[in-house]
């Protein structure tokens, strides 16, 4: 909010129009007052949308206005590779929408409904660099295998306090969070996206899907107690607290921590590692749009309202920014400007990769259109952290519920 | 005036139910026949029907036009934001019903974990507030602050008190604190008492009972400083024991406030999901997921999914079967009687 006031002041000392910012949290309140709004025709002009998400929503629904003839290749040309399809309706998102019950119905191929503001991903892990060092860990695991080492010598030295947590409440997030990255690696591309894909003899039952299971059980007896009836928040607390010593995010987290009175410099970052016989050793994370901007349709200030979406994807601008709201831009940052946003988001900068050998937690084309990541990652937080199913039955159940969503879909 | 007086009186003796017109019509002063008299009733309706005009107004949009809607909206898909909705007939239904290998592991489990609640809640409810009552009927002397103190949850913002729960029941909370410092370390739940699935629902349970016994208790309460004194020591010169009067005396005197402390505990325990929103978020795993928070999160927390419909069919049938487990419970405790 102070990041965007910041900008705010300075676009109108640059072109004499005036921004006022509200902010509206948590998300279903925001949507529940964006339904409001639209059905009363009050809509602010600029929406702050999940890019690939509310925006293609919005946009099917009529509320939002197509960018697409708007955002030329000069405006793109300052956004990392990696984000530039970010909030367009491309063929994946298209064929989608056509699958009954799928919430971005009425899009057109090649429209574009937000451009990039923050970009990120998910699958970051935060370590008490103190509590790190005291235990003989001076360097960030790279491996599966080291990270459950650093685990381990953790929990030994600080029995109470060593485990990880990661916010079990909103059971999608070990998921996606934690195994997803770690299986990407382990598998390469294909073969992980076959887990979710129509044939169950590839899927989580299969000897891969197994393996992926086992790997991800290690971490069991490191997580600290009651993780799995924390929120998300909750989770990023007890790790700012020290009540654990491990948390799972996402680059968004770091700015929470920051607000919440943890010290930036007492972290060492780095993305969940594959196993050492992975068949993406070394795996990097590939950043997408975590939120993009938008503009309502029925905007009565759509020159300036486009104006004030290009002043904020300028270089300058959007580093400045990144650095107060402690997000990572969607700009391709020179040195220079990369140095300004701090040792830390420069550490999950350099995480940052891009082709198959990066894991994409924004791209989902793969999985059914009615896939619910929570209702999968409930079933998955009940063989860890709750120990009351097997690897058997968790792929079993995993595989059926999977099974069930492509069905829906031919329907 | 005068006029309006004679209006009055002429009017009044049909209104006696004399069933004389001839009577009434003779009765009447010069020019007012049947036909002022038409007049007058009408303006008297008018006036009526204009003062009770904004409750009906009010009804009419709250109740009616939401009640309405929401009903279609059961049979269509919508996301909310759509401009139009898409009619799918039954098939919210039946893909509530079994129809769906989506939507029906979730129903099916949620309408287990209500069945628990809703046996549970009232029952326990009762089991606890009678018994308060009676102590607290009994007490002679801060008999008013006391029943303020047990009436305090009740007055309590919910959502608040929810998130204290929460820390209580944490695997570092007070539950456990208090466990141990007692000695019995062994009953501690490490995981804390949300986060195990085999406790997560009967401490739910636990504390939707909390919430409900002080209104319970207060009934009761009302219930027993209305018996007539007379019984019950017409009961002790028989002989009869505390035990006895309380059980063959006083509890089926009770009865009609058990209806309805039990009806009201129903009700709650089948449409309420705040707690377990707030509490559980109905994990661990599933294990608390209940009907009225499936239907709230497929309205709501459904990532813009278009599960509008479904989630009013779900509230829908929930109402159907809030309906049945009256009638039954009702009908159950008049064989009772």
């Amino acid at each position: 909010m102070a990041a965007l006031q910041a900008a705010a002041k300075k676009f109108t000392a640059e072109t004499g129009t005036k921004v006022n910012i509200q902010a509206v949290t948590p998300d279903d309140a925001f949507l529940t007052k964006v339904q409001a709004a639209a059905r009363t025709n009050d809509l602010p002009d600029v929406l702050e949308v999940h890019a690939n998400g509310d925006d293609l929503a919005f946009g099917g629904a009529g509320l939002l206005e197509d960018l697409s003839k708007d955002v030329d290749r000069t405006w793109l040309d300052q956004y990392l590779p990696q984000v530039l399809a970010d909030g367009t309706v491309t063929e994946d998102v298209y064929r989608n929408s056509q699958t009954e019950g799928s919430k971005t119905q009425g899009v057109e191929k090649g429209q574009r409904f937000s451009v990039p503001l923050t970009v990120g991903t998910q699958g970051v892990v935060y370590m008490n660099k103190s509590r790190a060092e005291e235990a003989g860990i001076t360097e960030a695991p790279t491996t599966w295998e080291g990270f459950v080492d650093a685990l381990a010598k953790i929990k030994k030295a600080h029995p109470s306090n060593g485990g990880m947590t990661i916010g079990v409440k909103q059971p999608s997030t070990a998921l996606e969070w934690l195994m997803q990255p770690m299986a990407y690696g382990m598998l390469g591309k294909d073969r992980f996206e076959a887990l979710f894909g129509p044939d169950a003899a590839k899927g989580w039952s299969s000897a891969d899907g197994q393996k992926v299971l086992n790997t991800y059980n290690q971490v069991t007896p490191y997580w600290v107690p009651g993780t799995q009836s924390k929120g998300i928040d909750e989770a990023d607390l007890a790790f700012a607290q020290g009540k654990a010593s491990f948390d799972i995010g996402g680059t968004y987290t770091l700015a929470f921590l920051a607000e919440n009175g943890y010290d930036a410099d007492n972290l060492m970052t780095f993305p969940v590692p594959p196993p050492k016989d992975a068949a993406i050793p070394r795996l990097q994370l590939s950043p997408f749009s975590l939120t993009g901007l938008s503009v309502t349709k029925k905007s009565e200030h759509k020159t300036e309202a486009l104006k004030w979406l290009k002043f904020l994807s300028r270089d300058g601008i959007a580093a400045d920014f990144g650095k107060q709201a402690l997000d990572v831009p969607p700009n391709a940052l020179d040195k220079n400007q990369s140095k300004t946003l701090g040792p830390v988001l420069n550490s999950m900068e350099t995480a940052f990769g891009s082709g198959a050998k990066a894991y994409n937690a924004g791209y989902t084309a793969y999985r059914p259109s009615l896939y619910d990541p929570g209702k999968v990652g409930a079933v998955l937080a009940q063989f860890t952290p709750l120990k009351s199913r097997t690897a058997k039955s968790t792929g079993a159940q995993m595989s059926s519920m999977i099974k069930s969503y492509w069905a829906e879909q031919k329907k | 005036m005068t006029t309006e007086t004679g209006t009055v009186r002429g009017v009044r003796p049909a209104g006696n139910g004399h069933g004389d017109g001839n009577r009434t019509a003779a009765g009447a002063p010069r020019g007012r026949g049947p036909l002022g008299r038409m007049r007058e009733k009408r303006k008297q309706a008018a006036w009526g029907y204009l003062f009770v005009a904004p409750a009906i107004l009010l009804f009419a949009l709250m109740g009616v036009y939401t009640i309405v809607y929401g009903f279609s909206l059961s049979f269509a898909q919508w996301n909310g934001f759509w401009p139009e909705w898409h009619w799918k007939g039954f098939k919210n239904y039946t893909d509530l019903l079994g129809g769906s290998p989506t939507y029906w592991p979730i129903v099916k489990k949620a309408a287990t974990n209500t069945l628990w609640v809703v046996i549970g809640v009232p029952l326990l409810t009762v089991l606890v507030a009678f018994p308060l009552a009676l102590v607290l009927n009994s007490v002679k002397r801060f008999q008013g602050i006391l029943r303020s103190i047990y009436f305090l949850p009740y007055v309590t913002t919910g959502i608040a008190v929810y998130f204290a729960w929460n820390y209580i029941l944490e695997p570092g909370g007070a539950i456990n604190l208090l466990l141990k410092t007692v000695g019995l370390g062994s009953l501690q739940e490490p995981q804390g008492w949300l986060g195990n699935p085999h406790t997560a629902l009967p401490t739910m349970i636990v504390v939707m009972v909390w919430s409900a016994v002080p209104v319970a208790m207060l009934l009761y309460l009302t219930g027993l400083q209305s018996l007539d004194g007379s019984l019950l020591e017409a009961a002790q010169i028989d002989g009869a024991g505390w035990l006895r009067s309380t059980t063959t005396i006083v509890w089926p005197l009770m009865k009609p406030i058990t209806v309805v402390v039990i009806l009201l505990n129903v009700r709650d325990s089948l449409q309420g999901f705040q707690s377990f929103l707030i509490m559980t978020n109905g994990g661990p795993g599933d294990s608390t997921s209940v009907l009225g928070l499936e239907t709230y999160r497929l309205a709501f927390l459904n990532e813009l999914s278009p599960t509008l419909g479904l989630a009013s069919a779900l509230g829908w049938l929930l109402f159907i079967a809030a309906l049945v487990v009256a009638f039954i419970n009702q009908r159950a405790m008049r064989r009772m009687g």
